[in-house]
């Protein structure tokens, strides 16, 4: 109950007048709201980003200062491909999600991975809403 | 000829890669399957990392071969009968639950503001 007021307090404030923005988007009302409501696996680009970059700087193989958007996980992170195959593991929890085996090897960066969450997350609203 | 080879060579040892890399993948999920607490599952998935491990500088082809098919058939004896699955994945409790509507239908939310919006 917690997470849905911080949720839709935030957004309130981000979208400035609620009202006039309900007016504006009407045909995204349930969308947006949706998104919100389930903080915990669909949040905000950036937020995505902040985790896959925290987690990534917290596995143990990495060192840490060079985690960047872009670092490539087996050449600047100088991980192996099993690491790698840790690593997409650890999202695959931390998101909940399932991301297909030919799909996992494509995953070569931070960027990457947010934006392949992020595409999933909308999909998973568009079904749900 | 010798290109050929190589290039096939080369074709070969990347497709032992891949099984290996999938294997090491199903592997370690299994592996989480099988384990009830995270603290037997660090250790488990250690030792199986420990176990491609050894393996690592084997050059052979047809030794890797052999292994990957070992590896496989070890894998499907030991293959968890009722895995976890991601709630929203194909198979999961979730999958499927609150489909689309079909297309064409809308719901307008106008709140009992539709006087406002026809200007």
């Amino acid at each position: 109950m917690q997470s849905i007021r911080i949720s839709v307090l935030r957004h309130v404030r981000v979208s400035g007048s609620a009202e006039s923005w309900l007016l504006a988007e009407k045909q995204n009302v349930l969308k947006q709201l949706s998104r919100q409501m389930c903080s915990s696996t669909v949040t905000c680009p950036d937020q995505i980003m902040d985790r896959v970059i925290g987690l990534v700087k917290k596995f143990d193989k990495i060192d840490a200062s060079k985690v960047t958007k872009t670092a490539d996980f087996q050449k600047d992170l100088s991980l192996d491909s099993l690491d790698r195959v840790e690593l997409v593991m650890a999202f695959e929890q931390e998101f909940s999600l399932d991301i297909p085996d030919e799909k996992a090897d494509k995953l070569t960066c931070c960027a990457d991975v947010a934006k392949y969450i992020v595409s999933g997350a909308e999909q998973k609203v568009v079904e749900e809403s | 000829m010798s290109l050929t080879s190589t290039a096939g060579y080369v074709a070969r040892r990347a497709a032992q890669r891949e099984r290996v890399r999938i294997l090491y993948r199903r592997a370690l999920k299994d592996t989480l399957n099988w384990a009830v607490h995270r603290h037997l599952f660090y250790q488990d998935a250690s030792e199986l990392r420990e176990r491609f491990e050894v393996h690592k500088h084997v050059e052979d082809p047809d030794t890797i071969d052999r292994m990957i098919e070992d590896g496989e058939a070890q894998y499907n004896k030991w293959r968890h009968p009722d895995p976890y699955i991601v709630p929203w994945a194909p198979g999961g409790s979730k999958f499927t639950r609150n489909p689309t509507p079909p297309s064409g239908i809308e719901i307008v939310y106008n709140f009992g503001r539709e006087d406002h919006l026809e200007d």
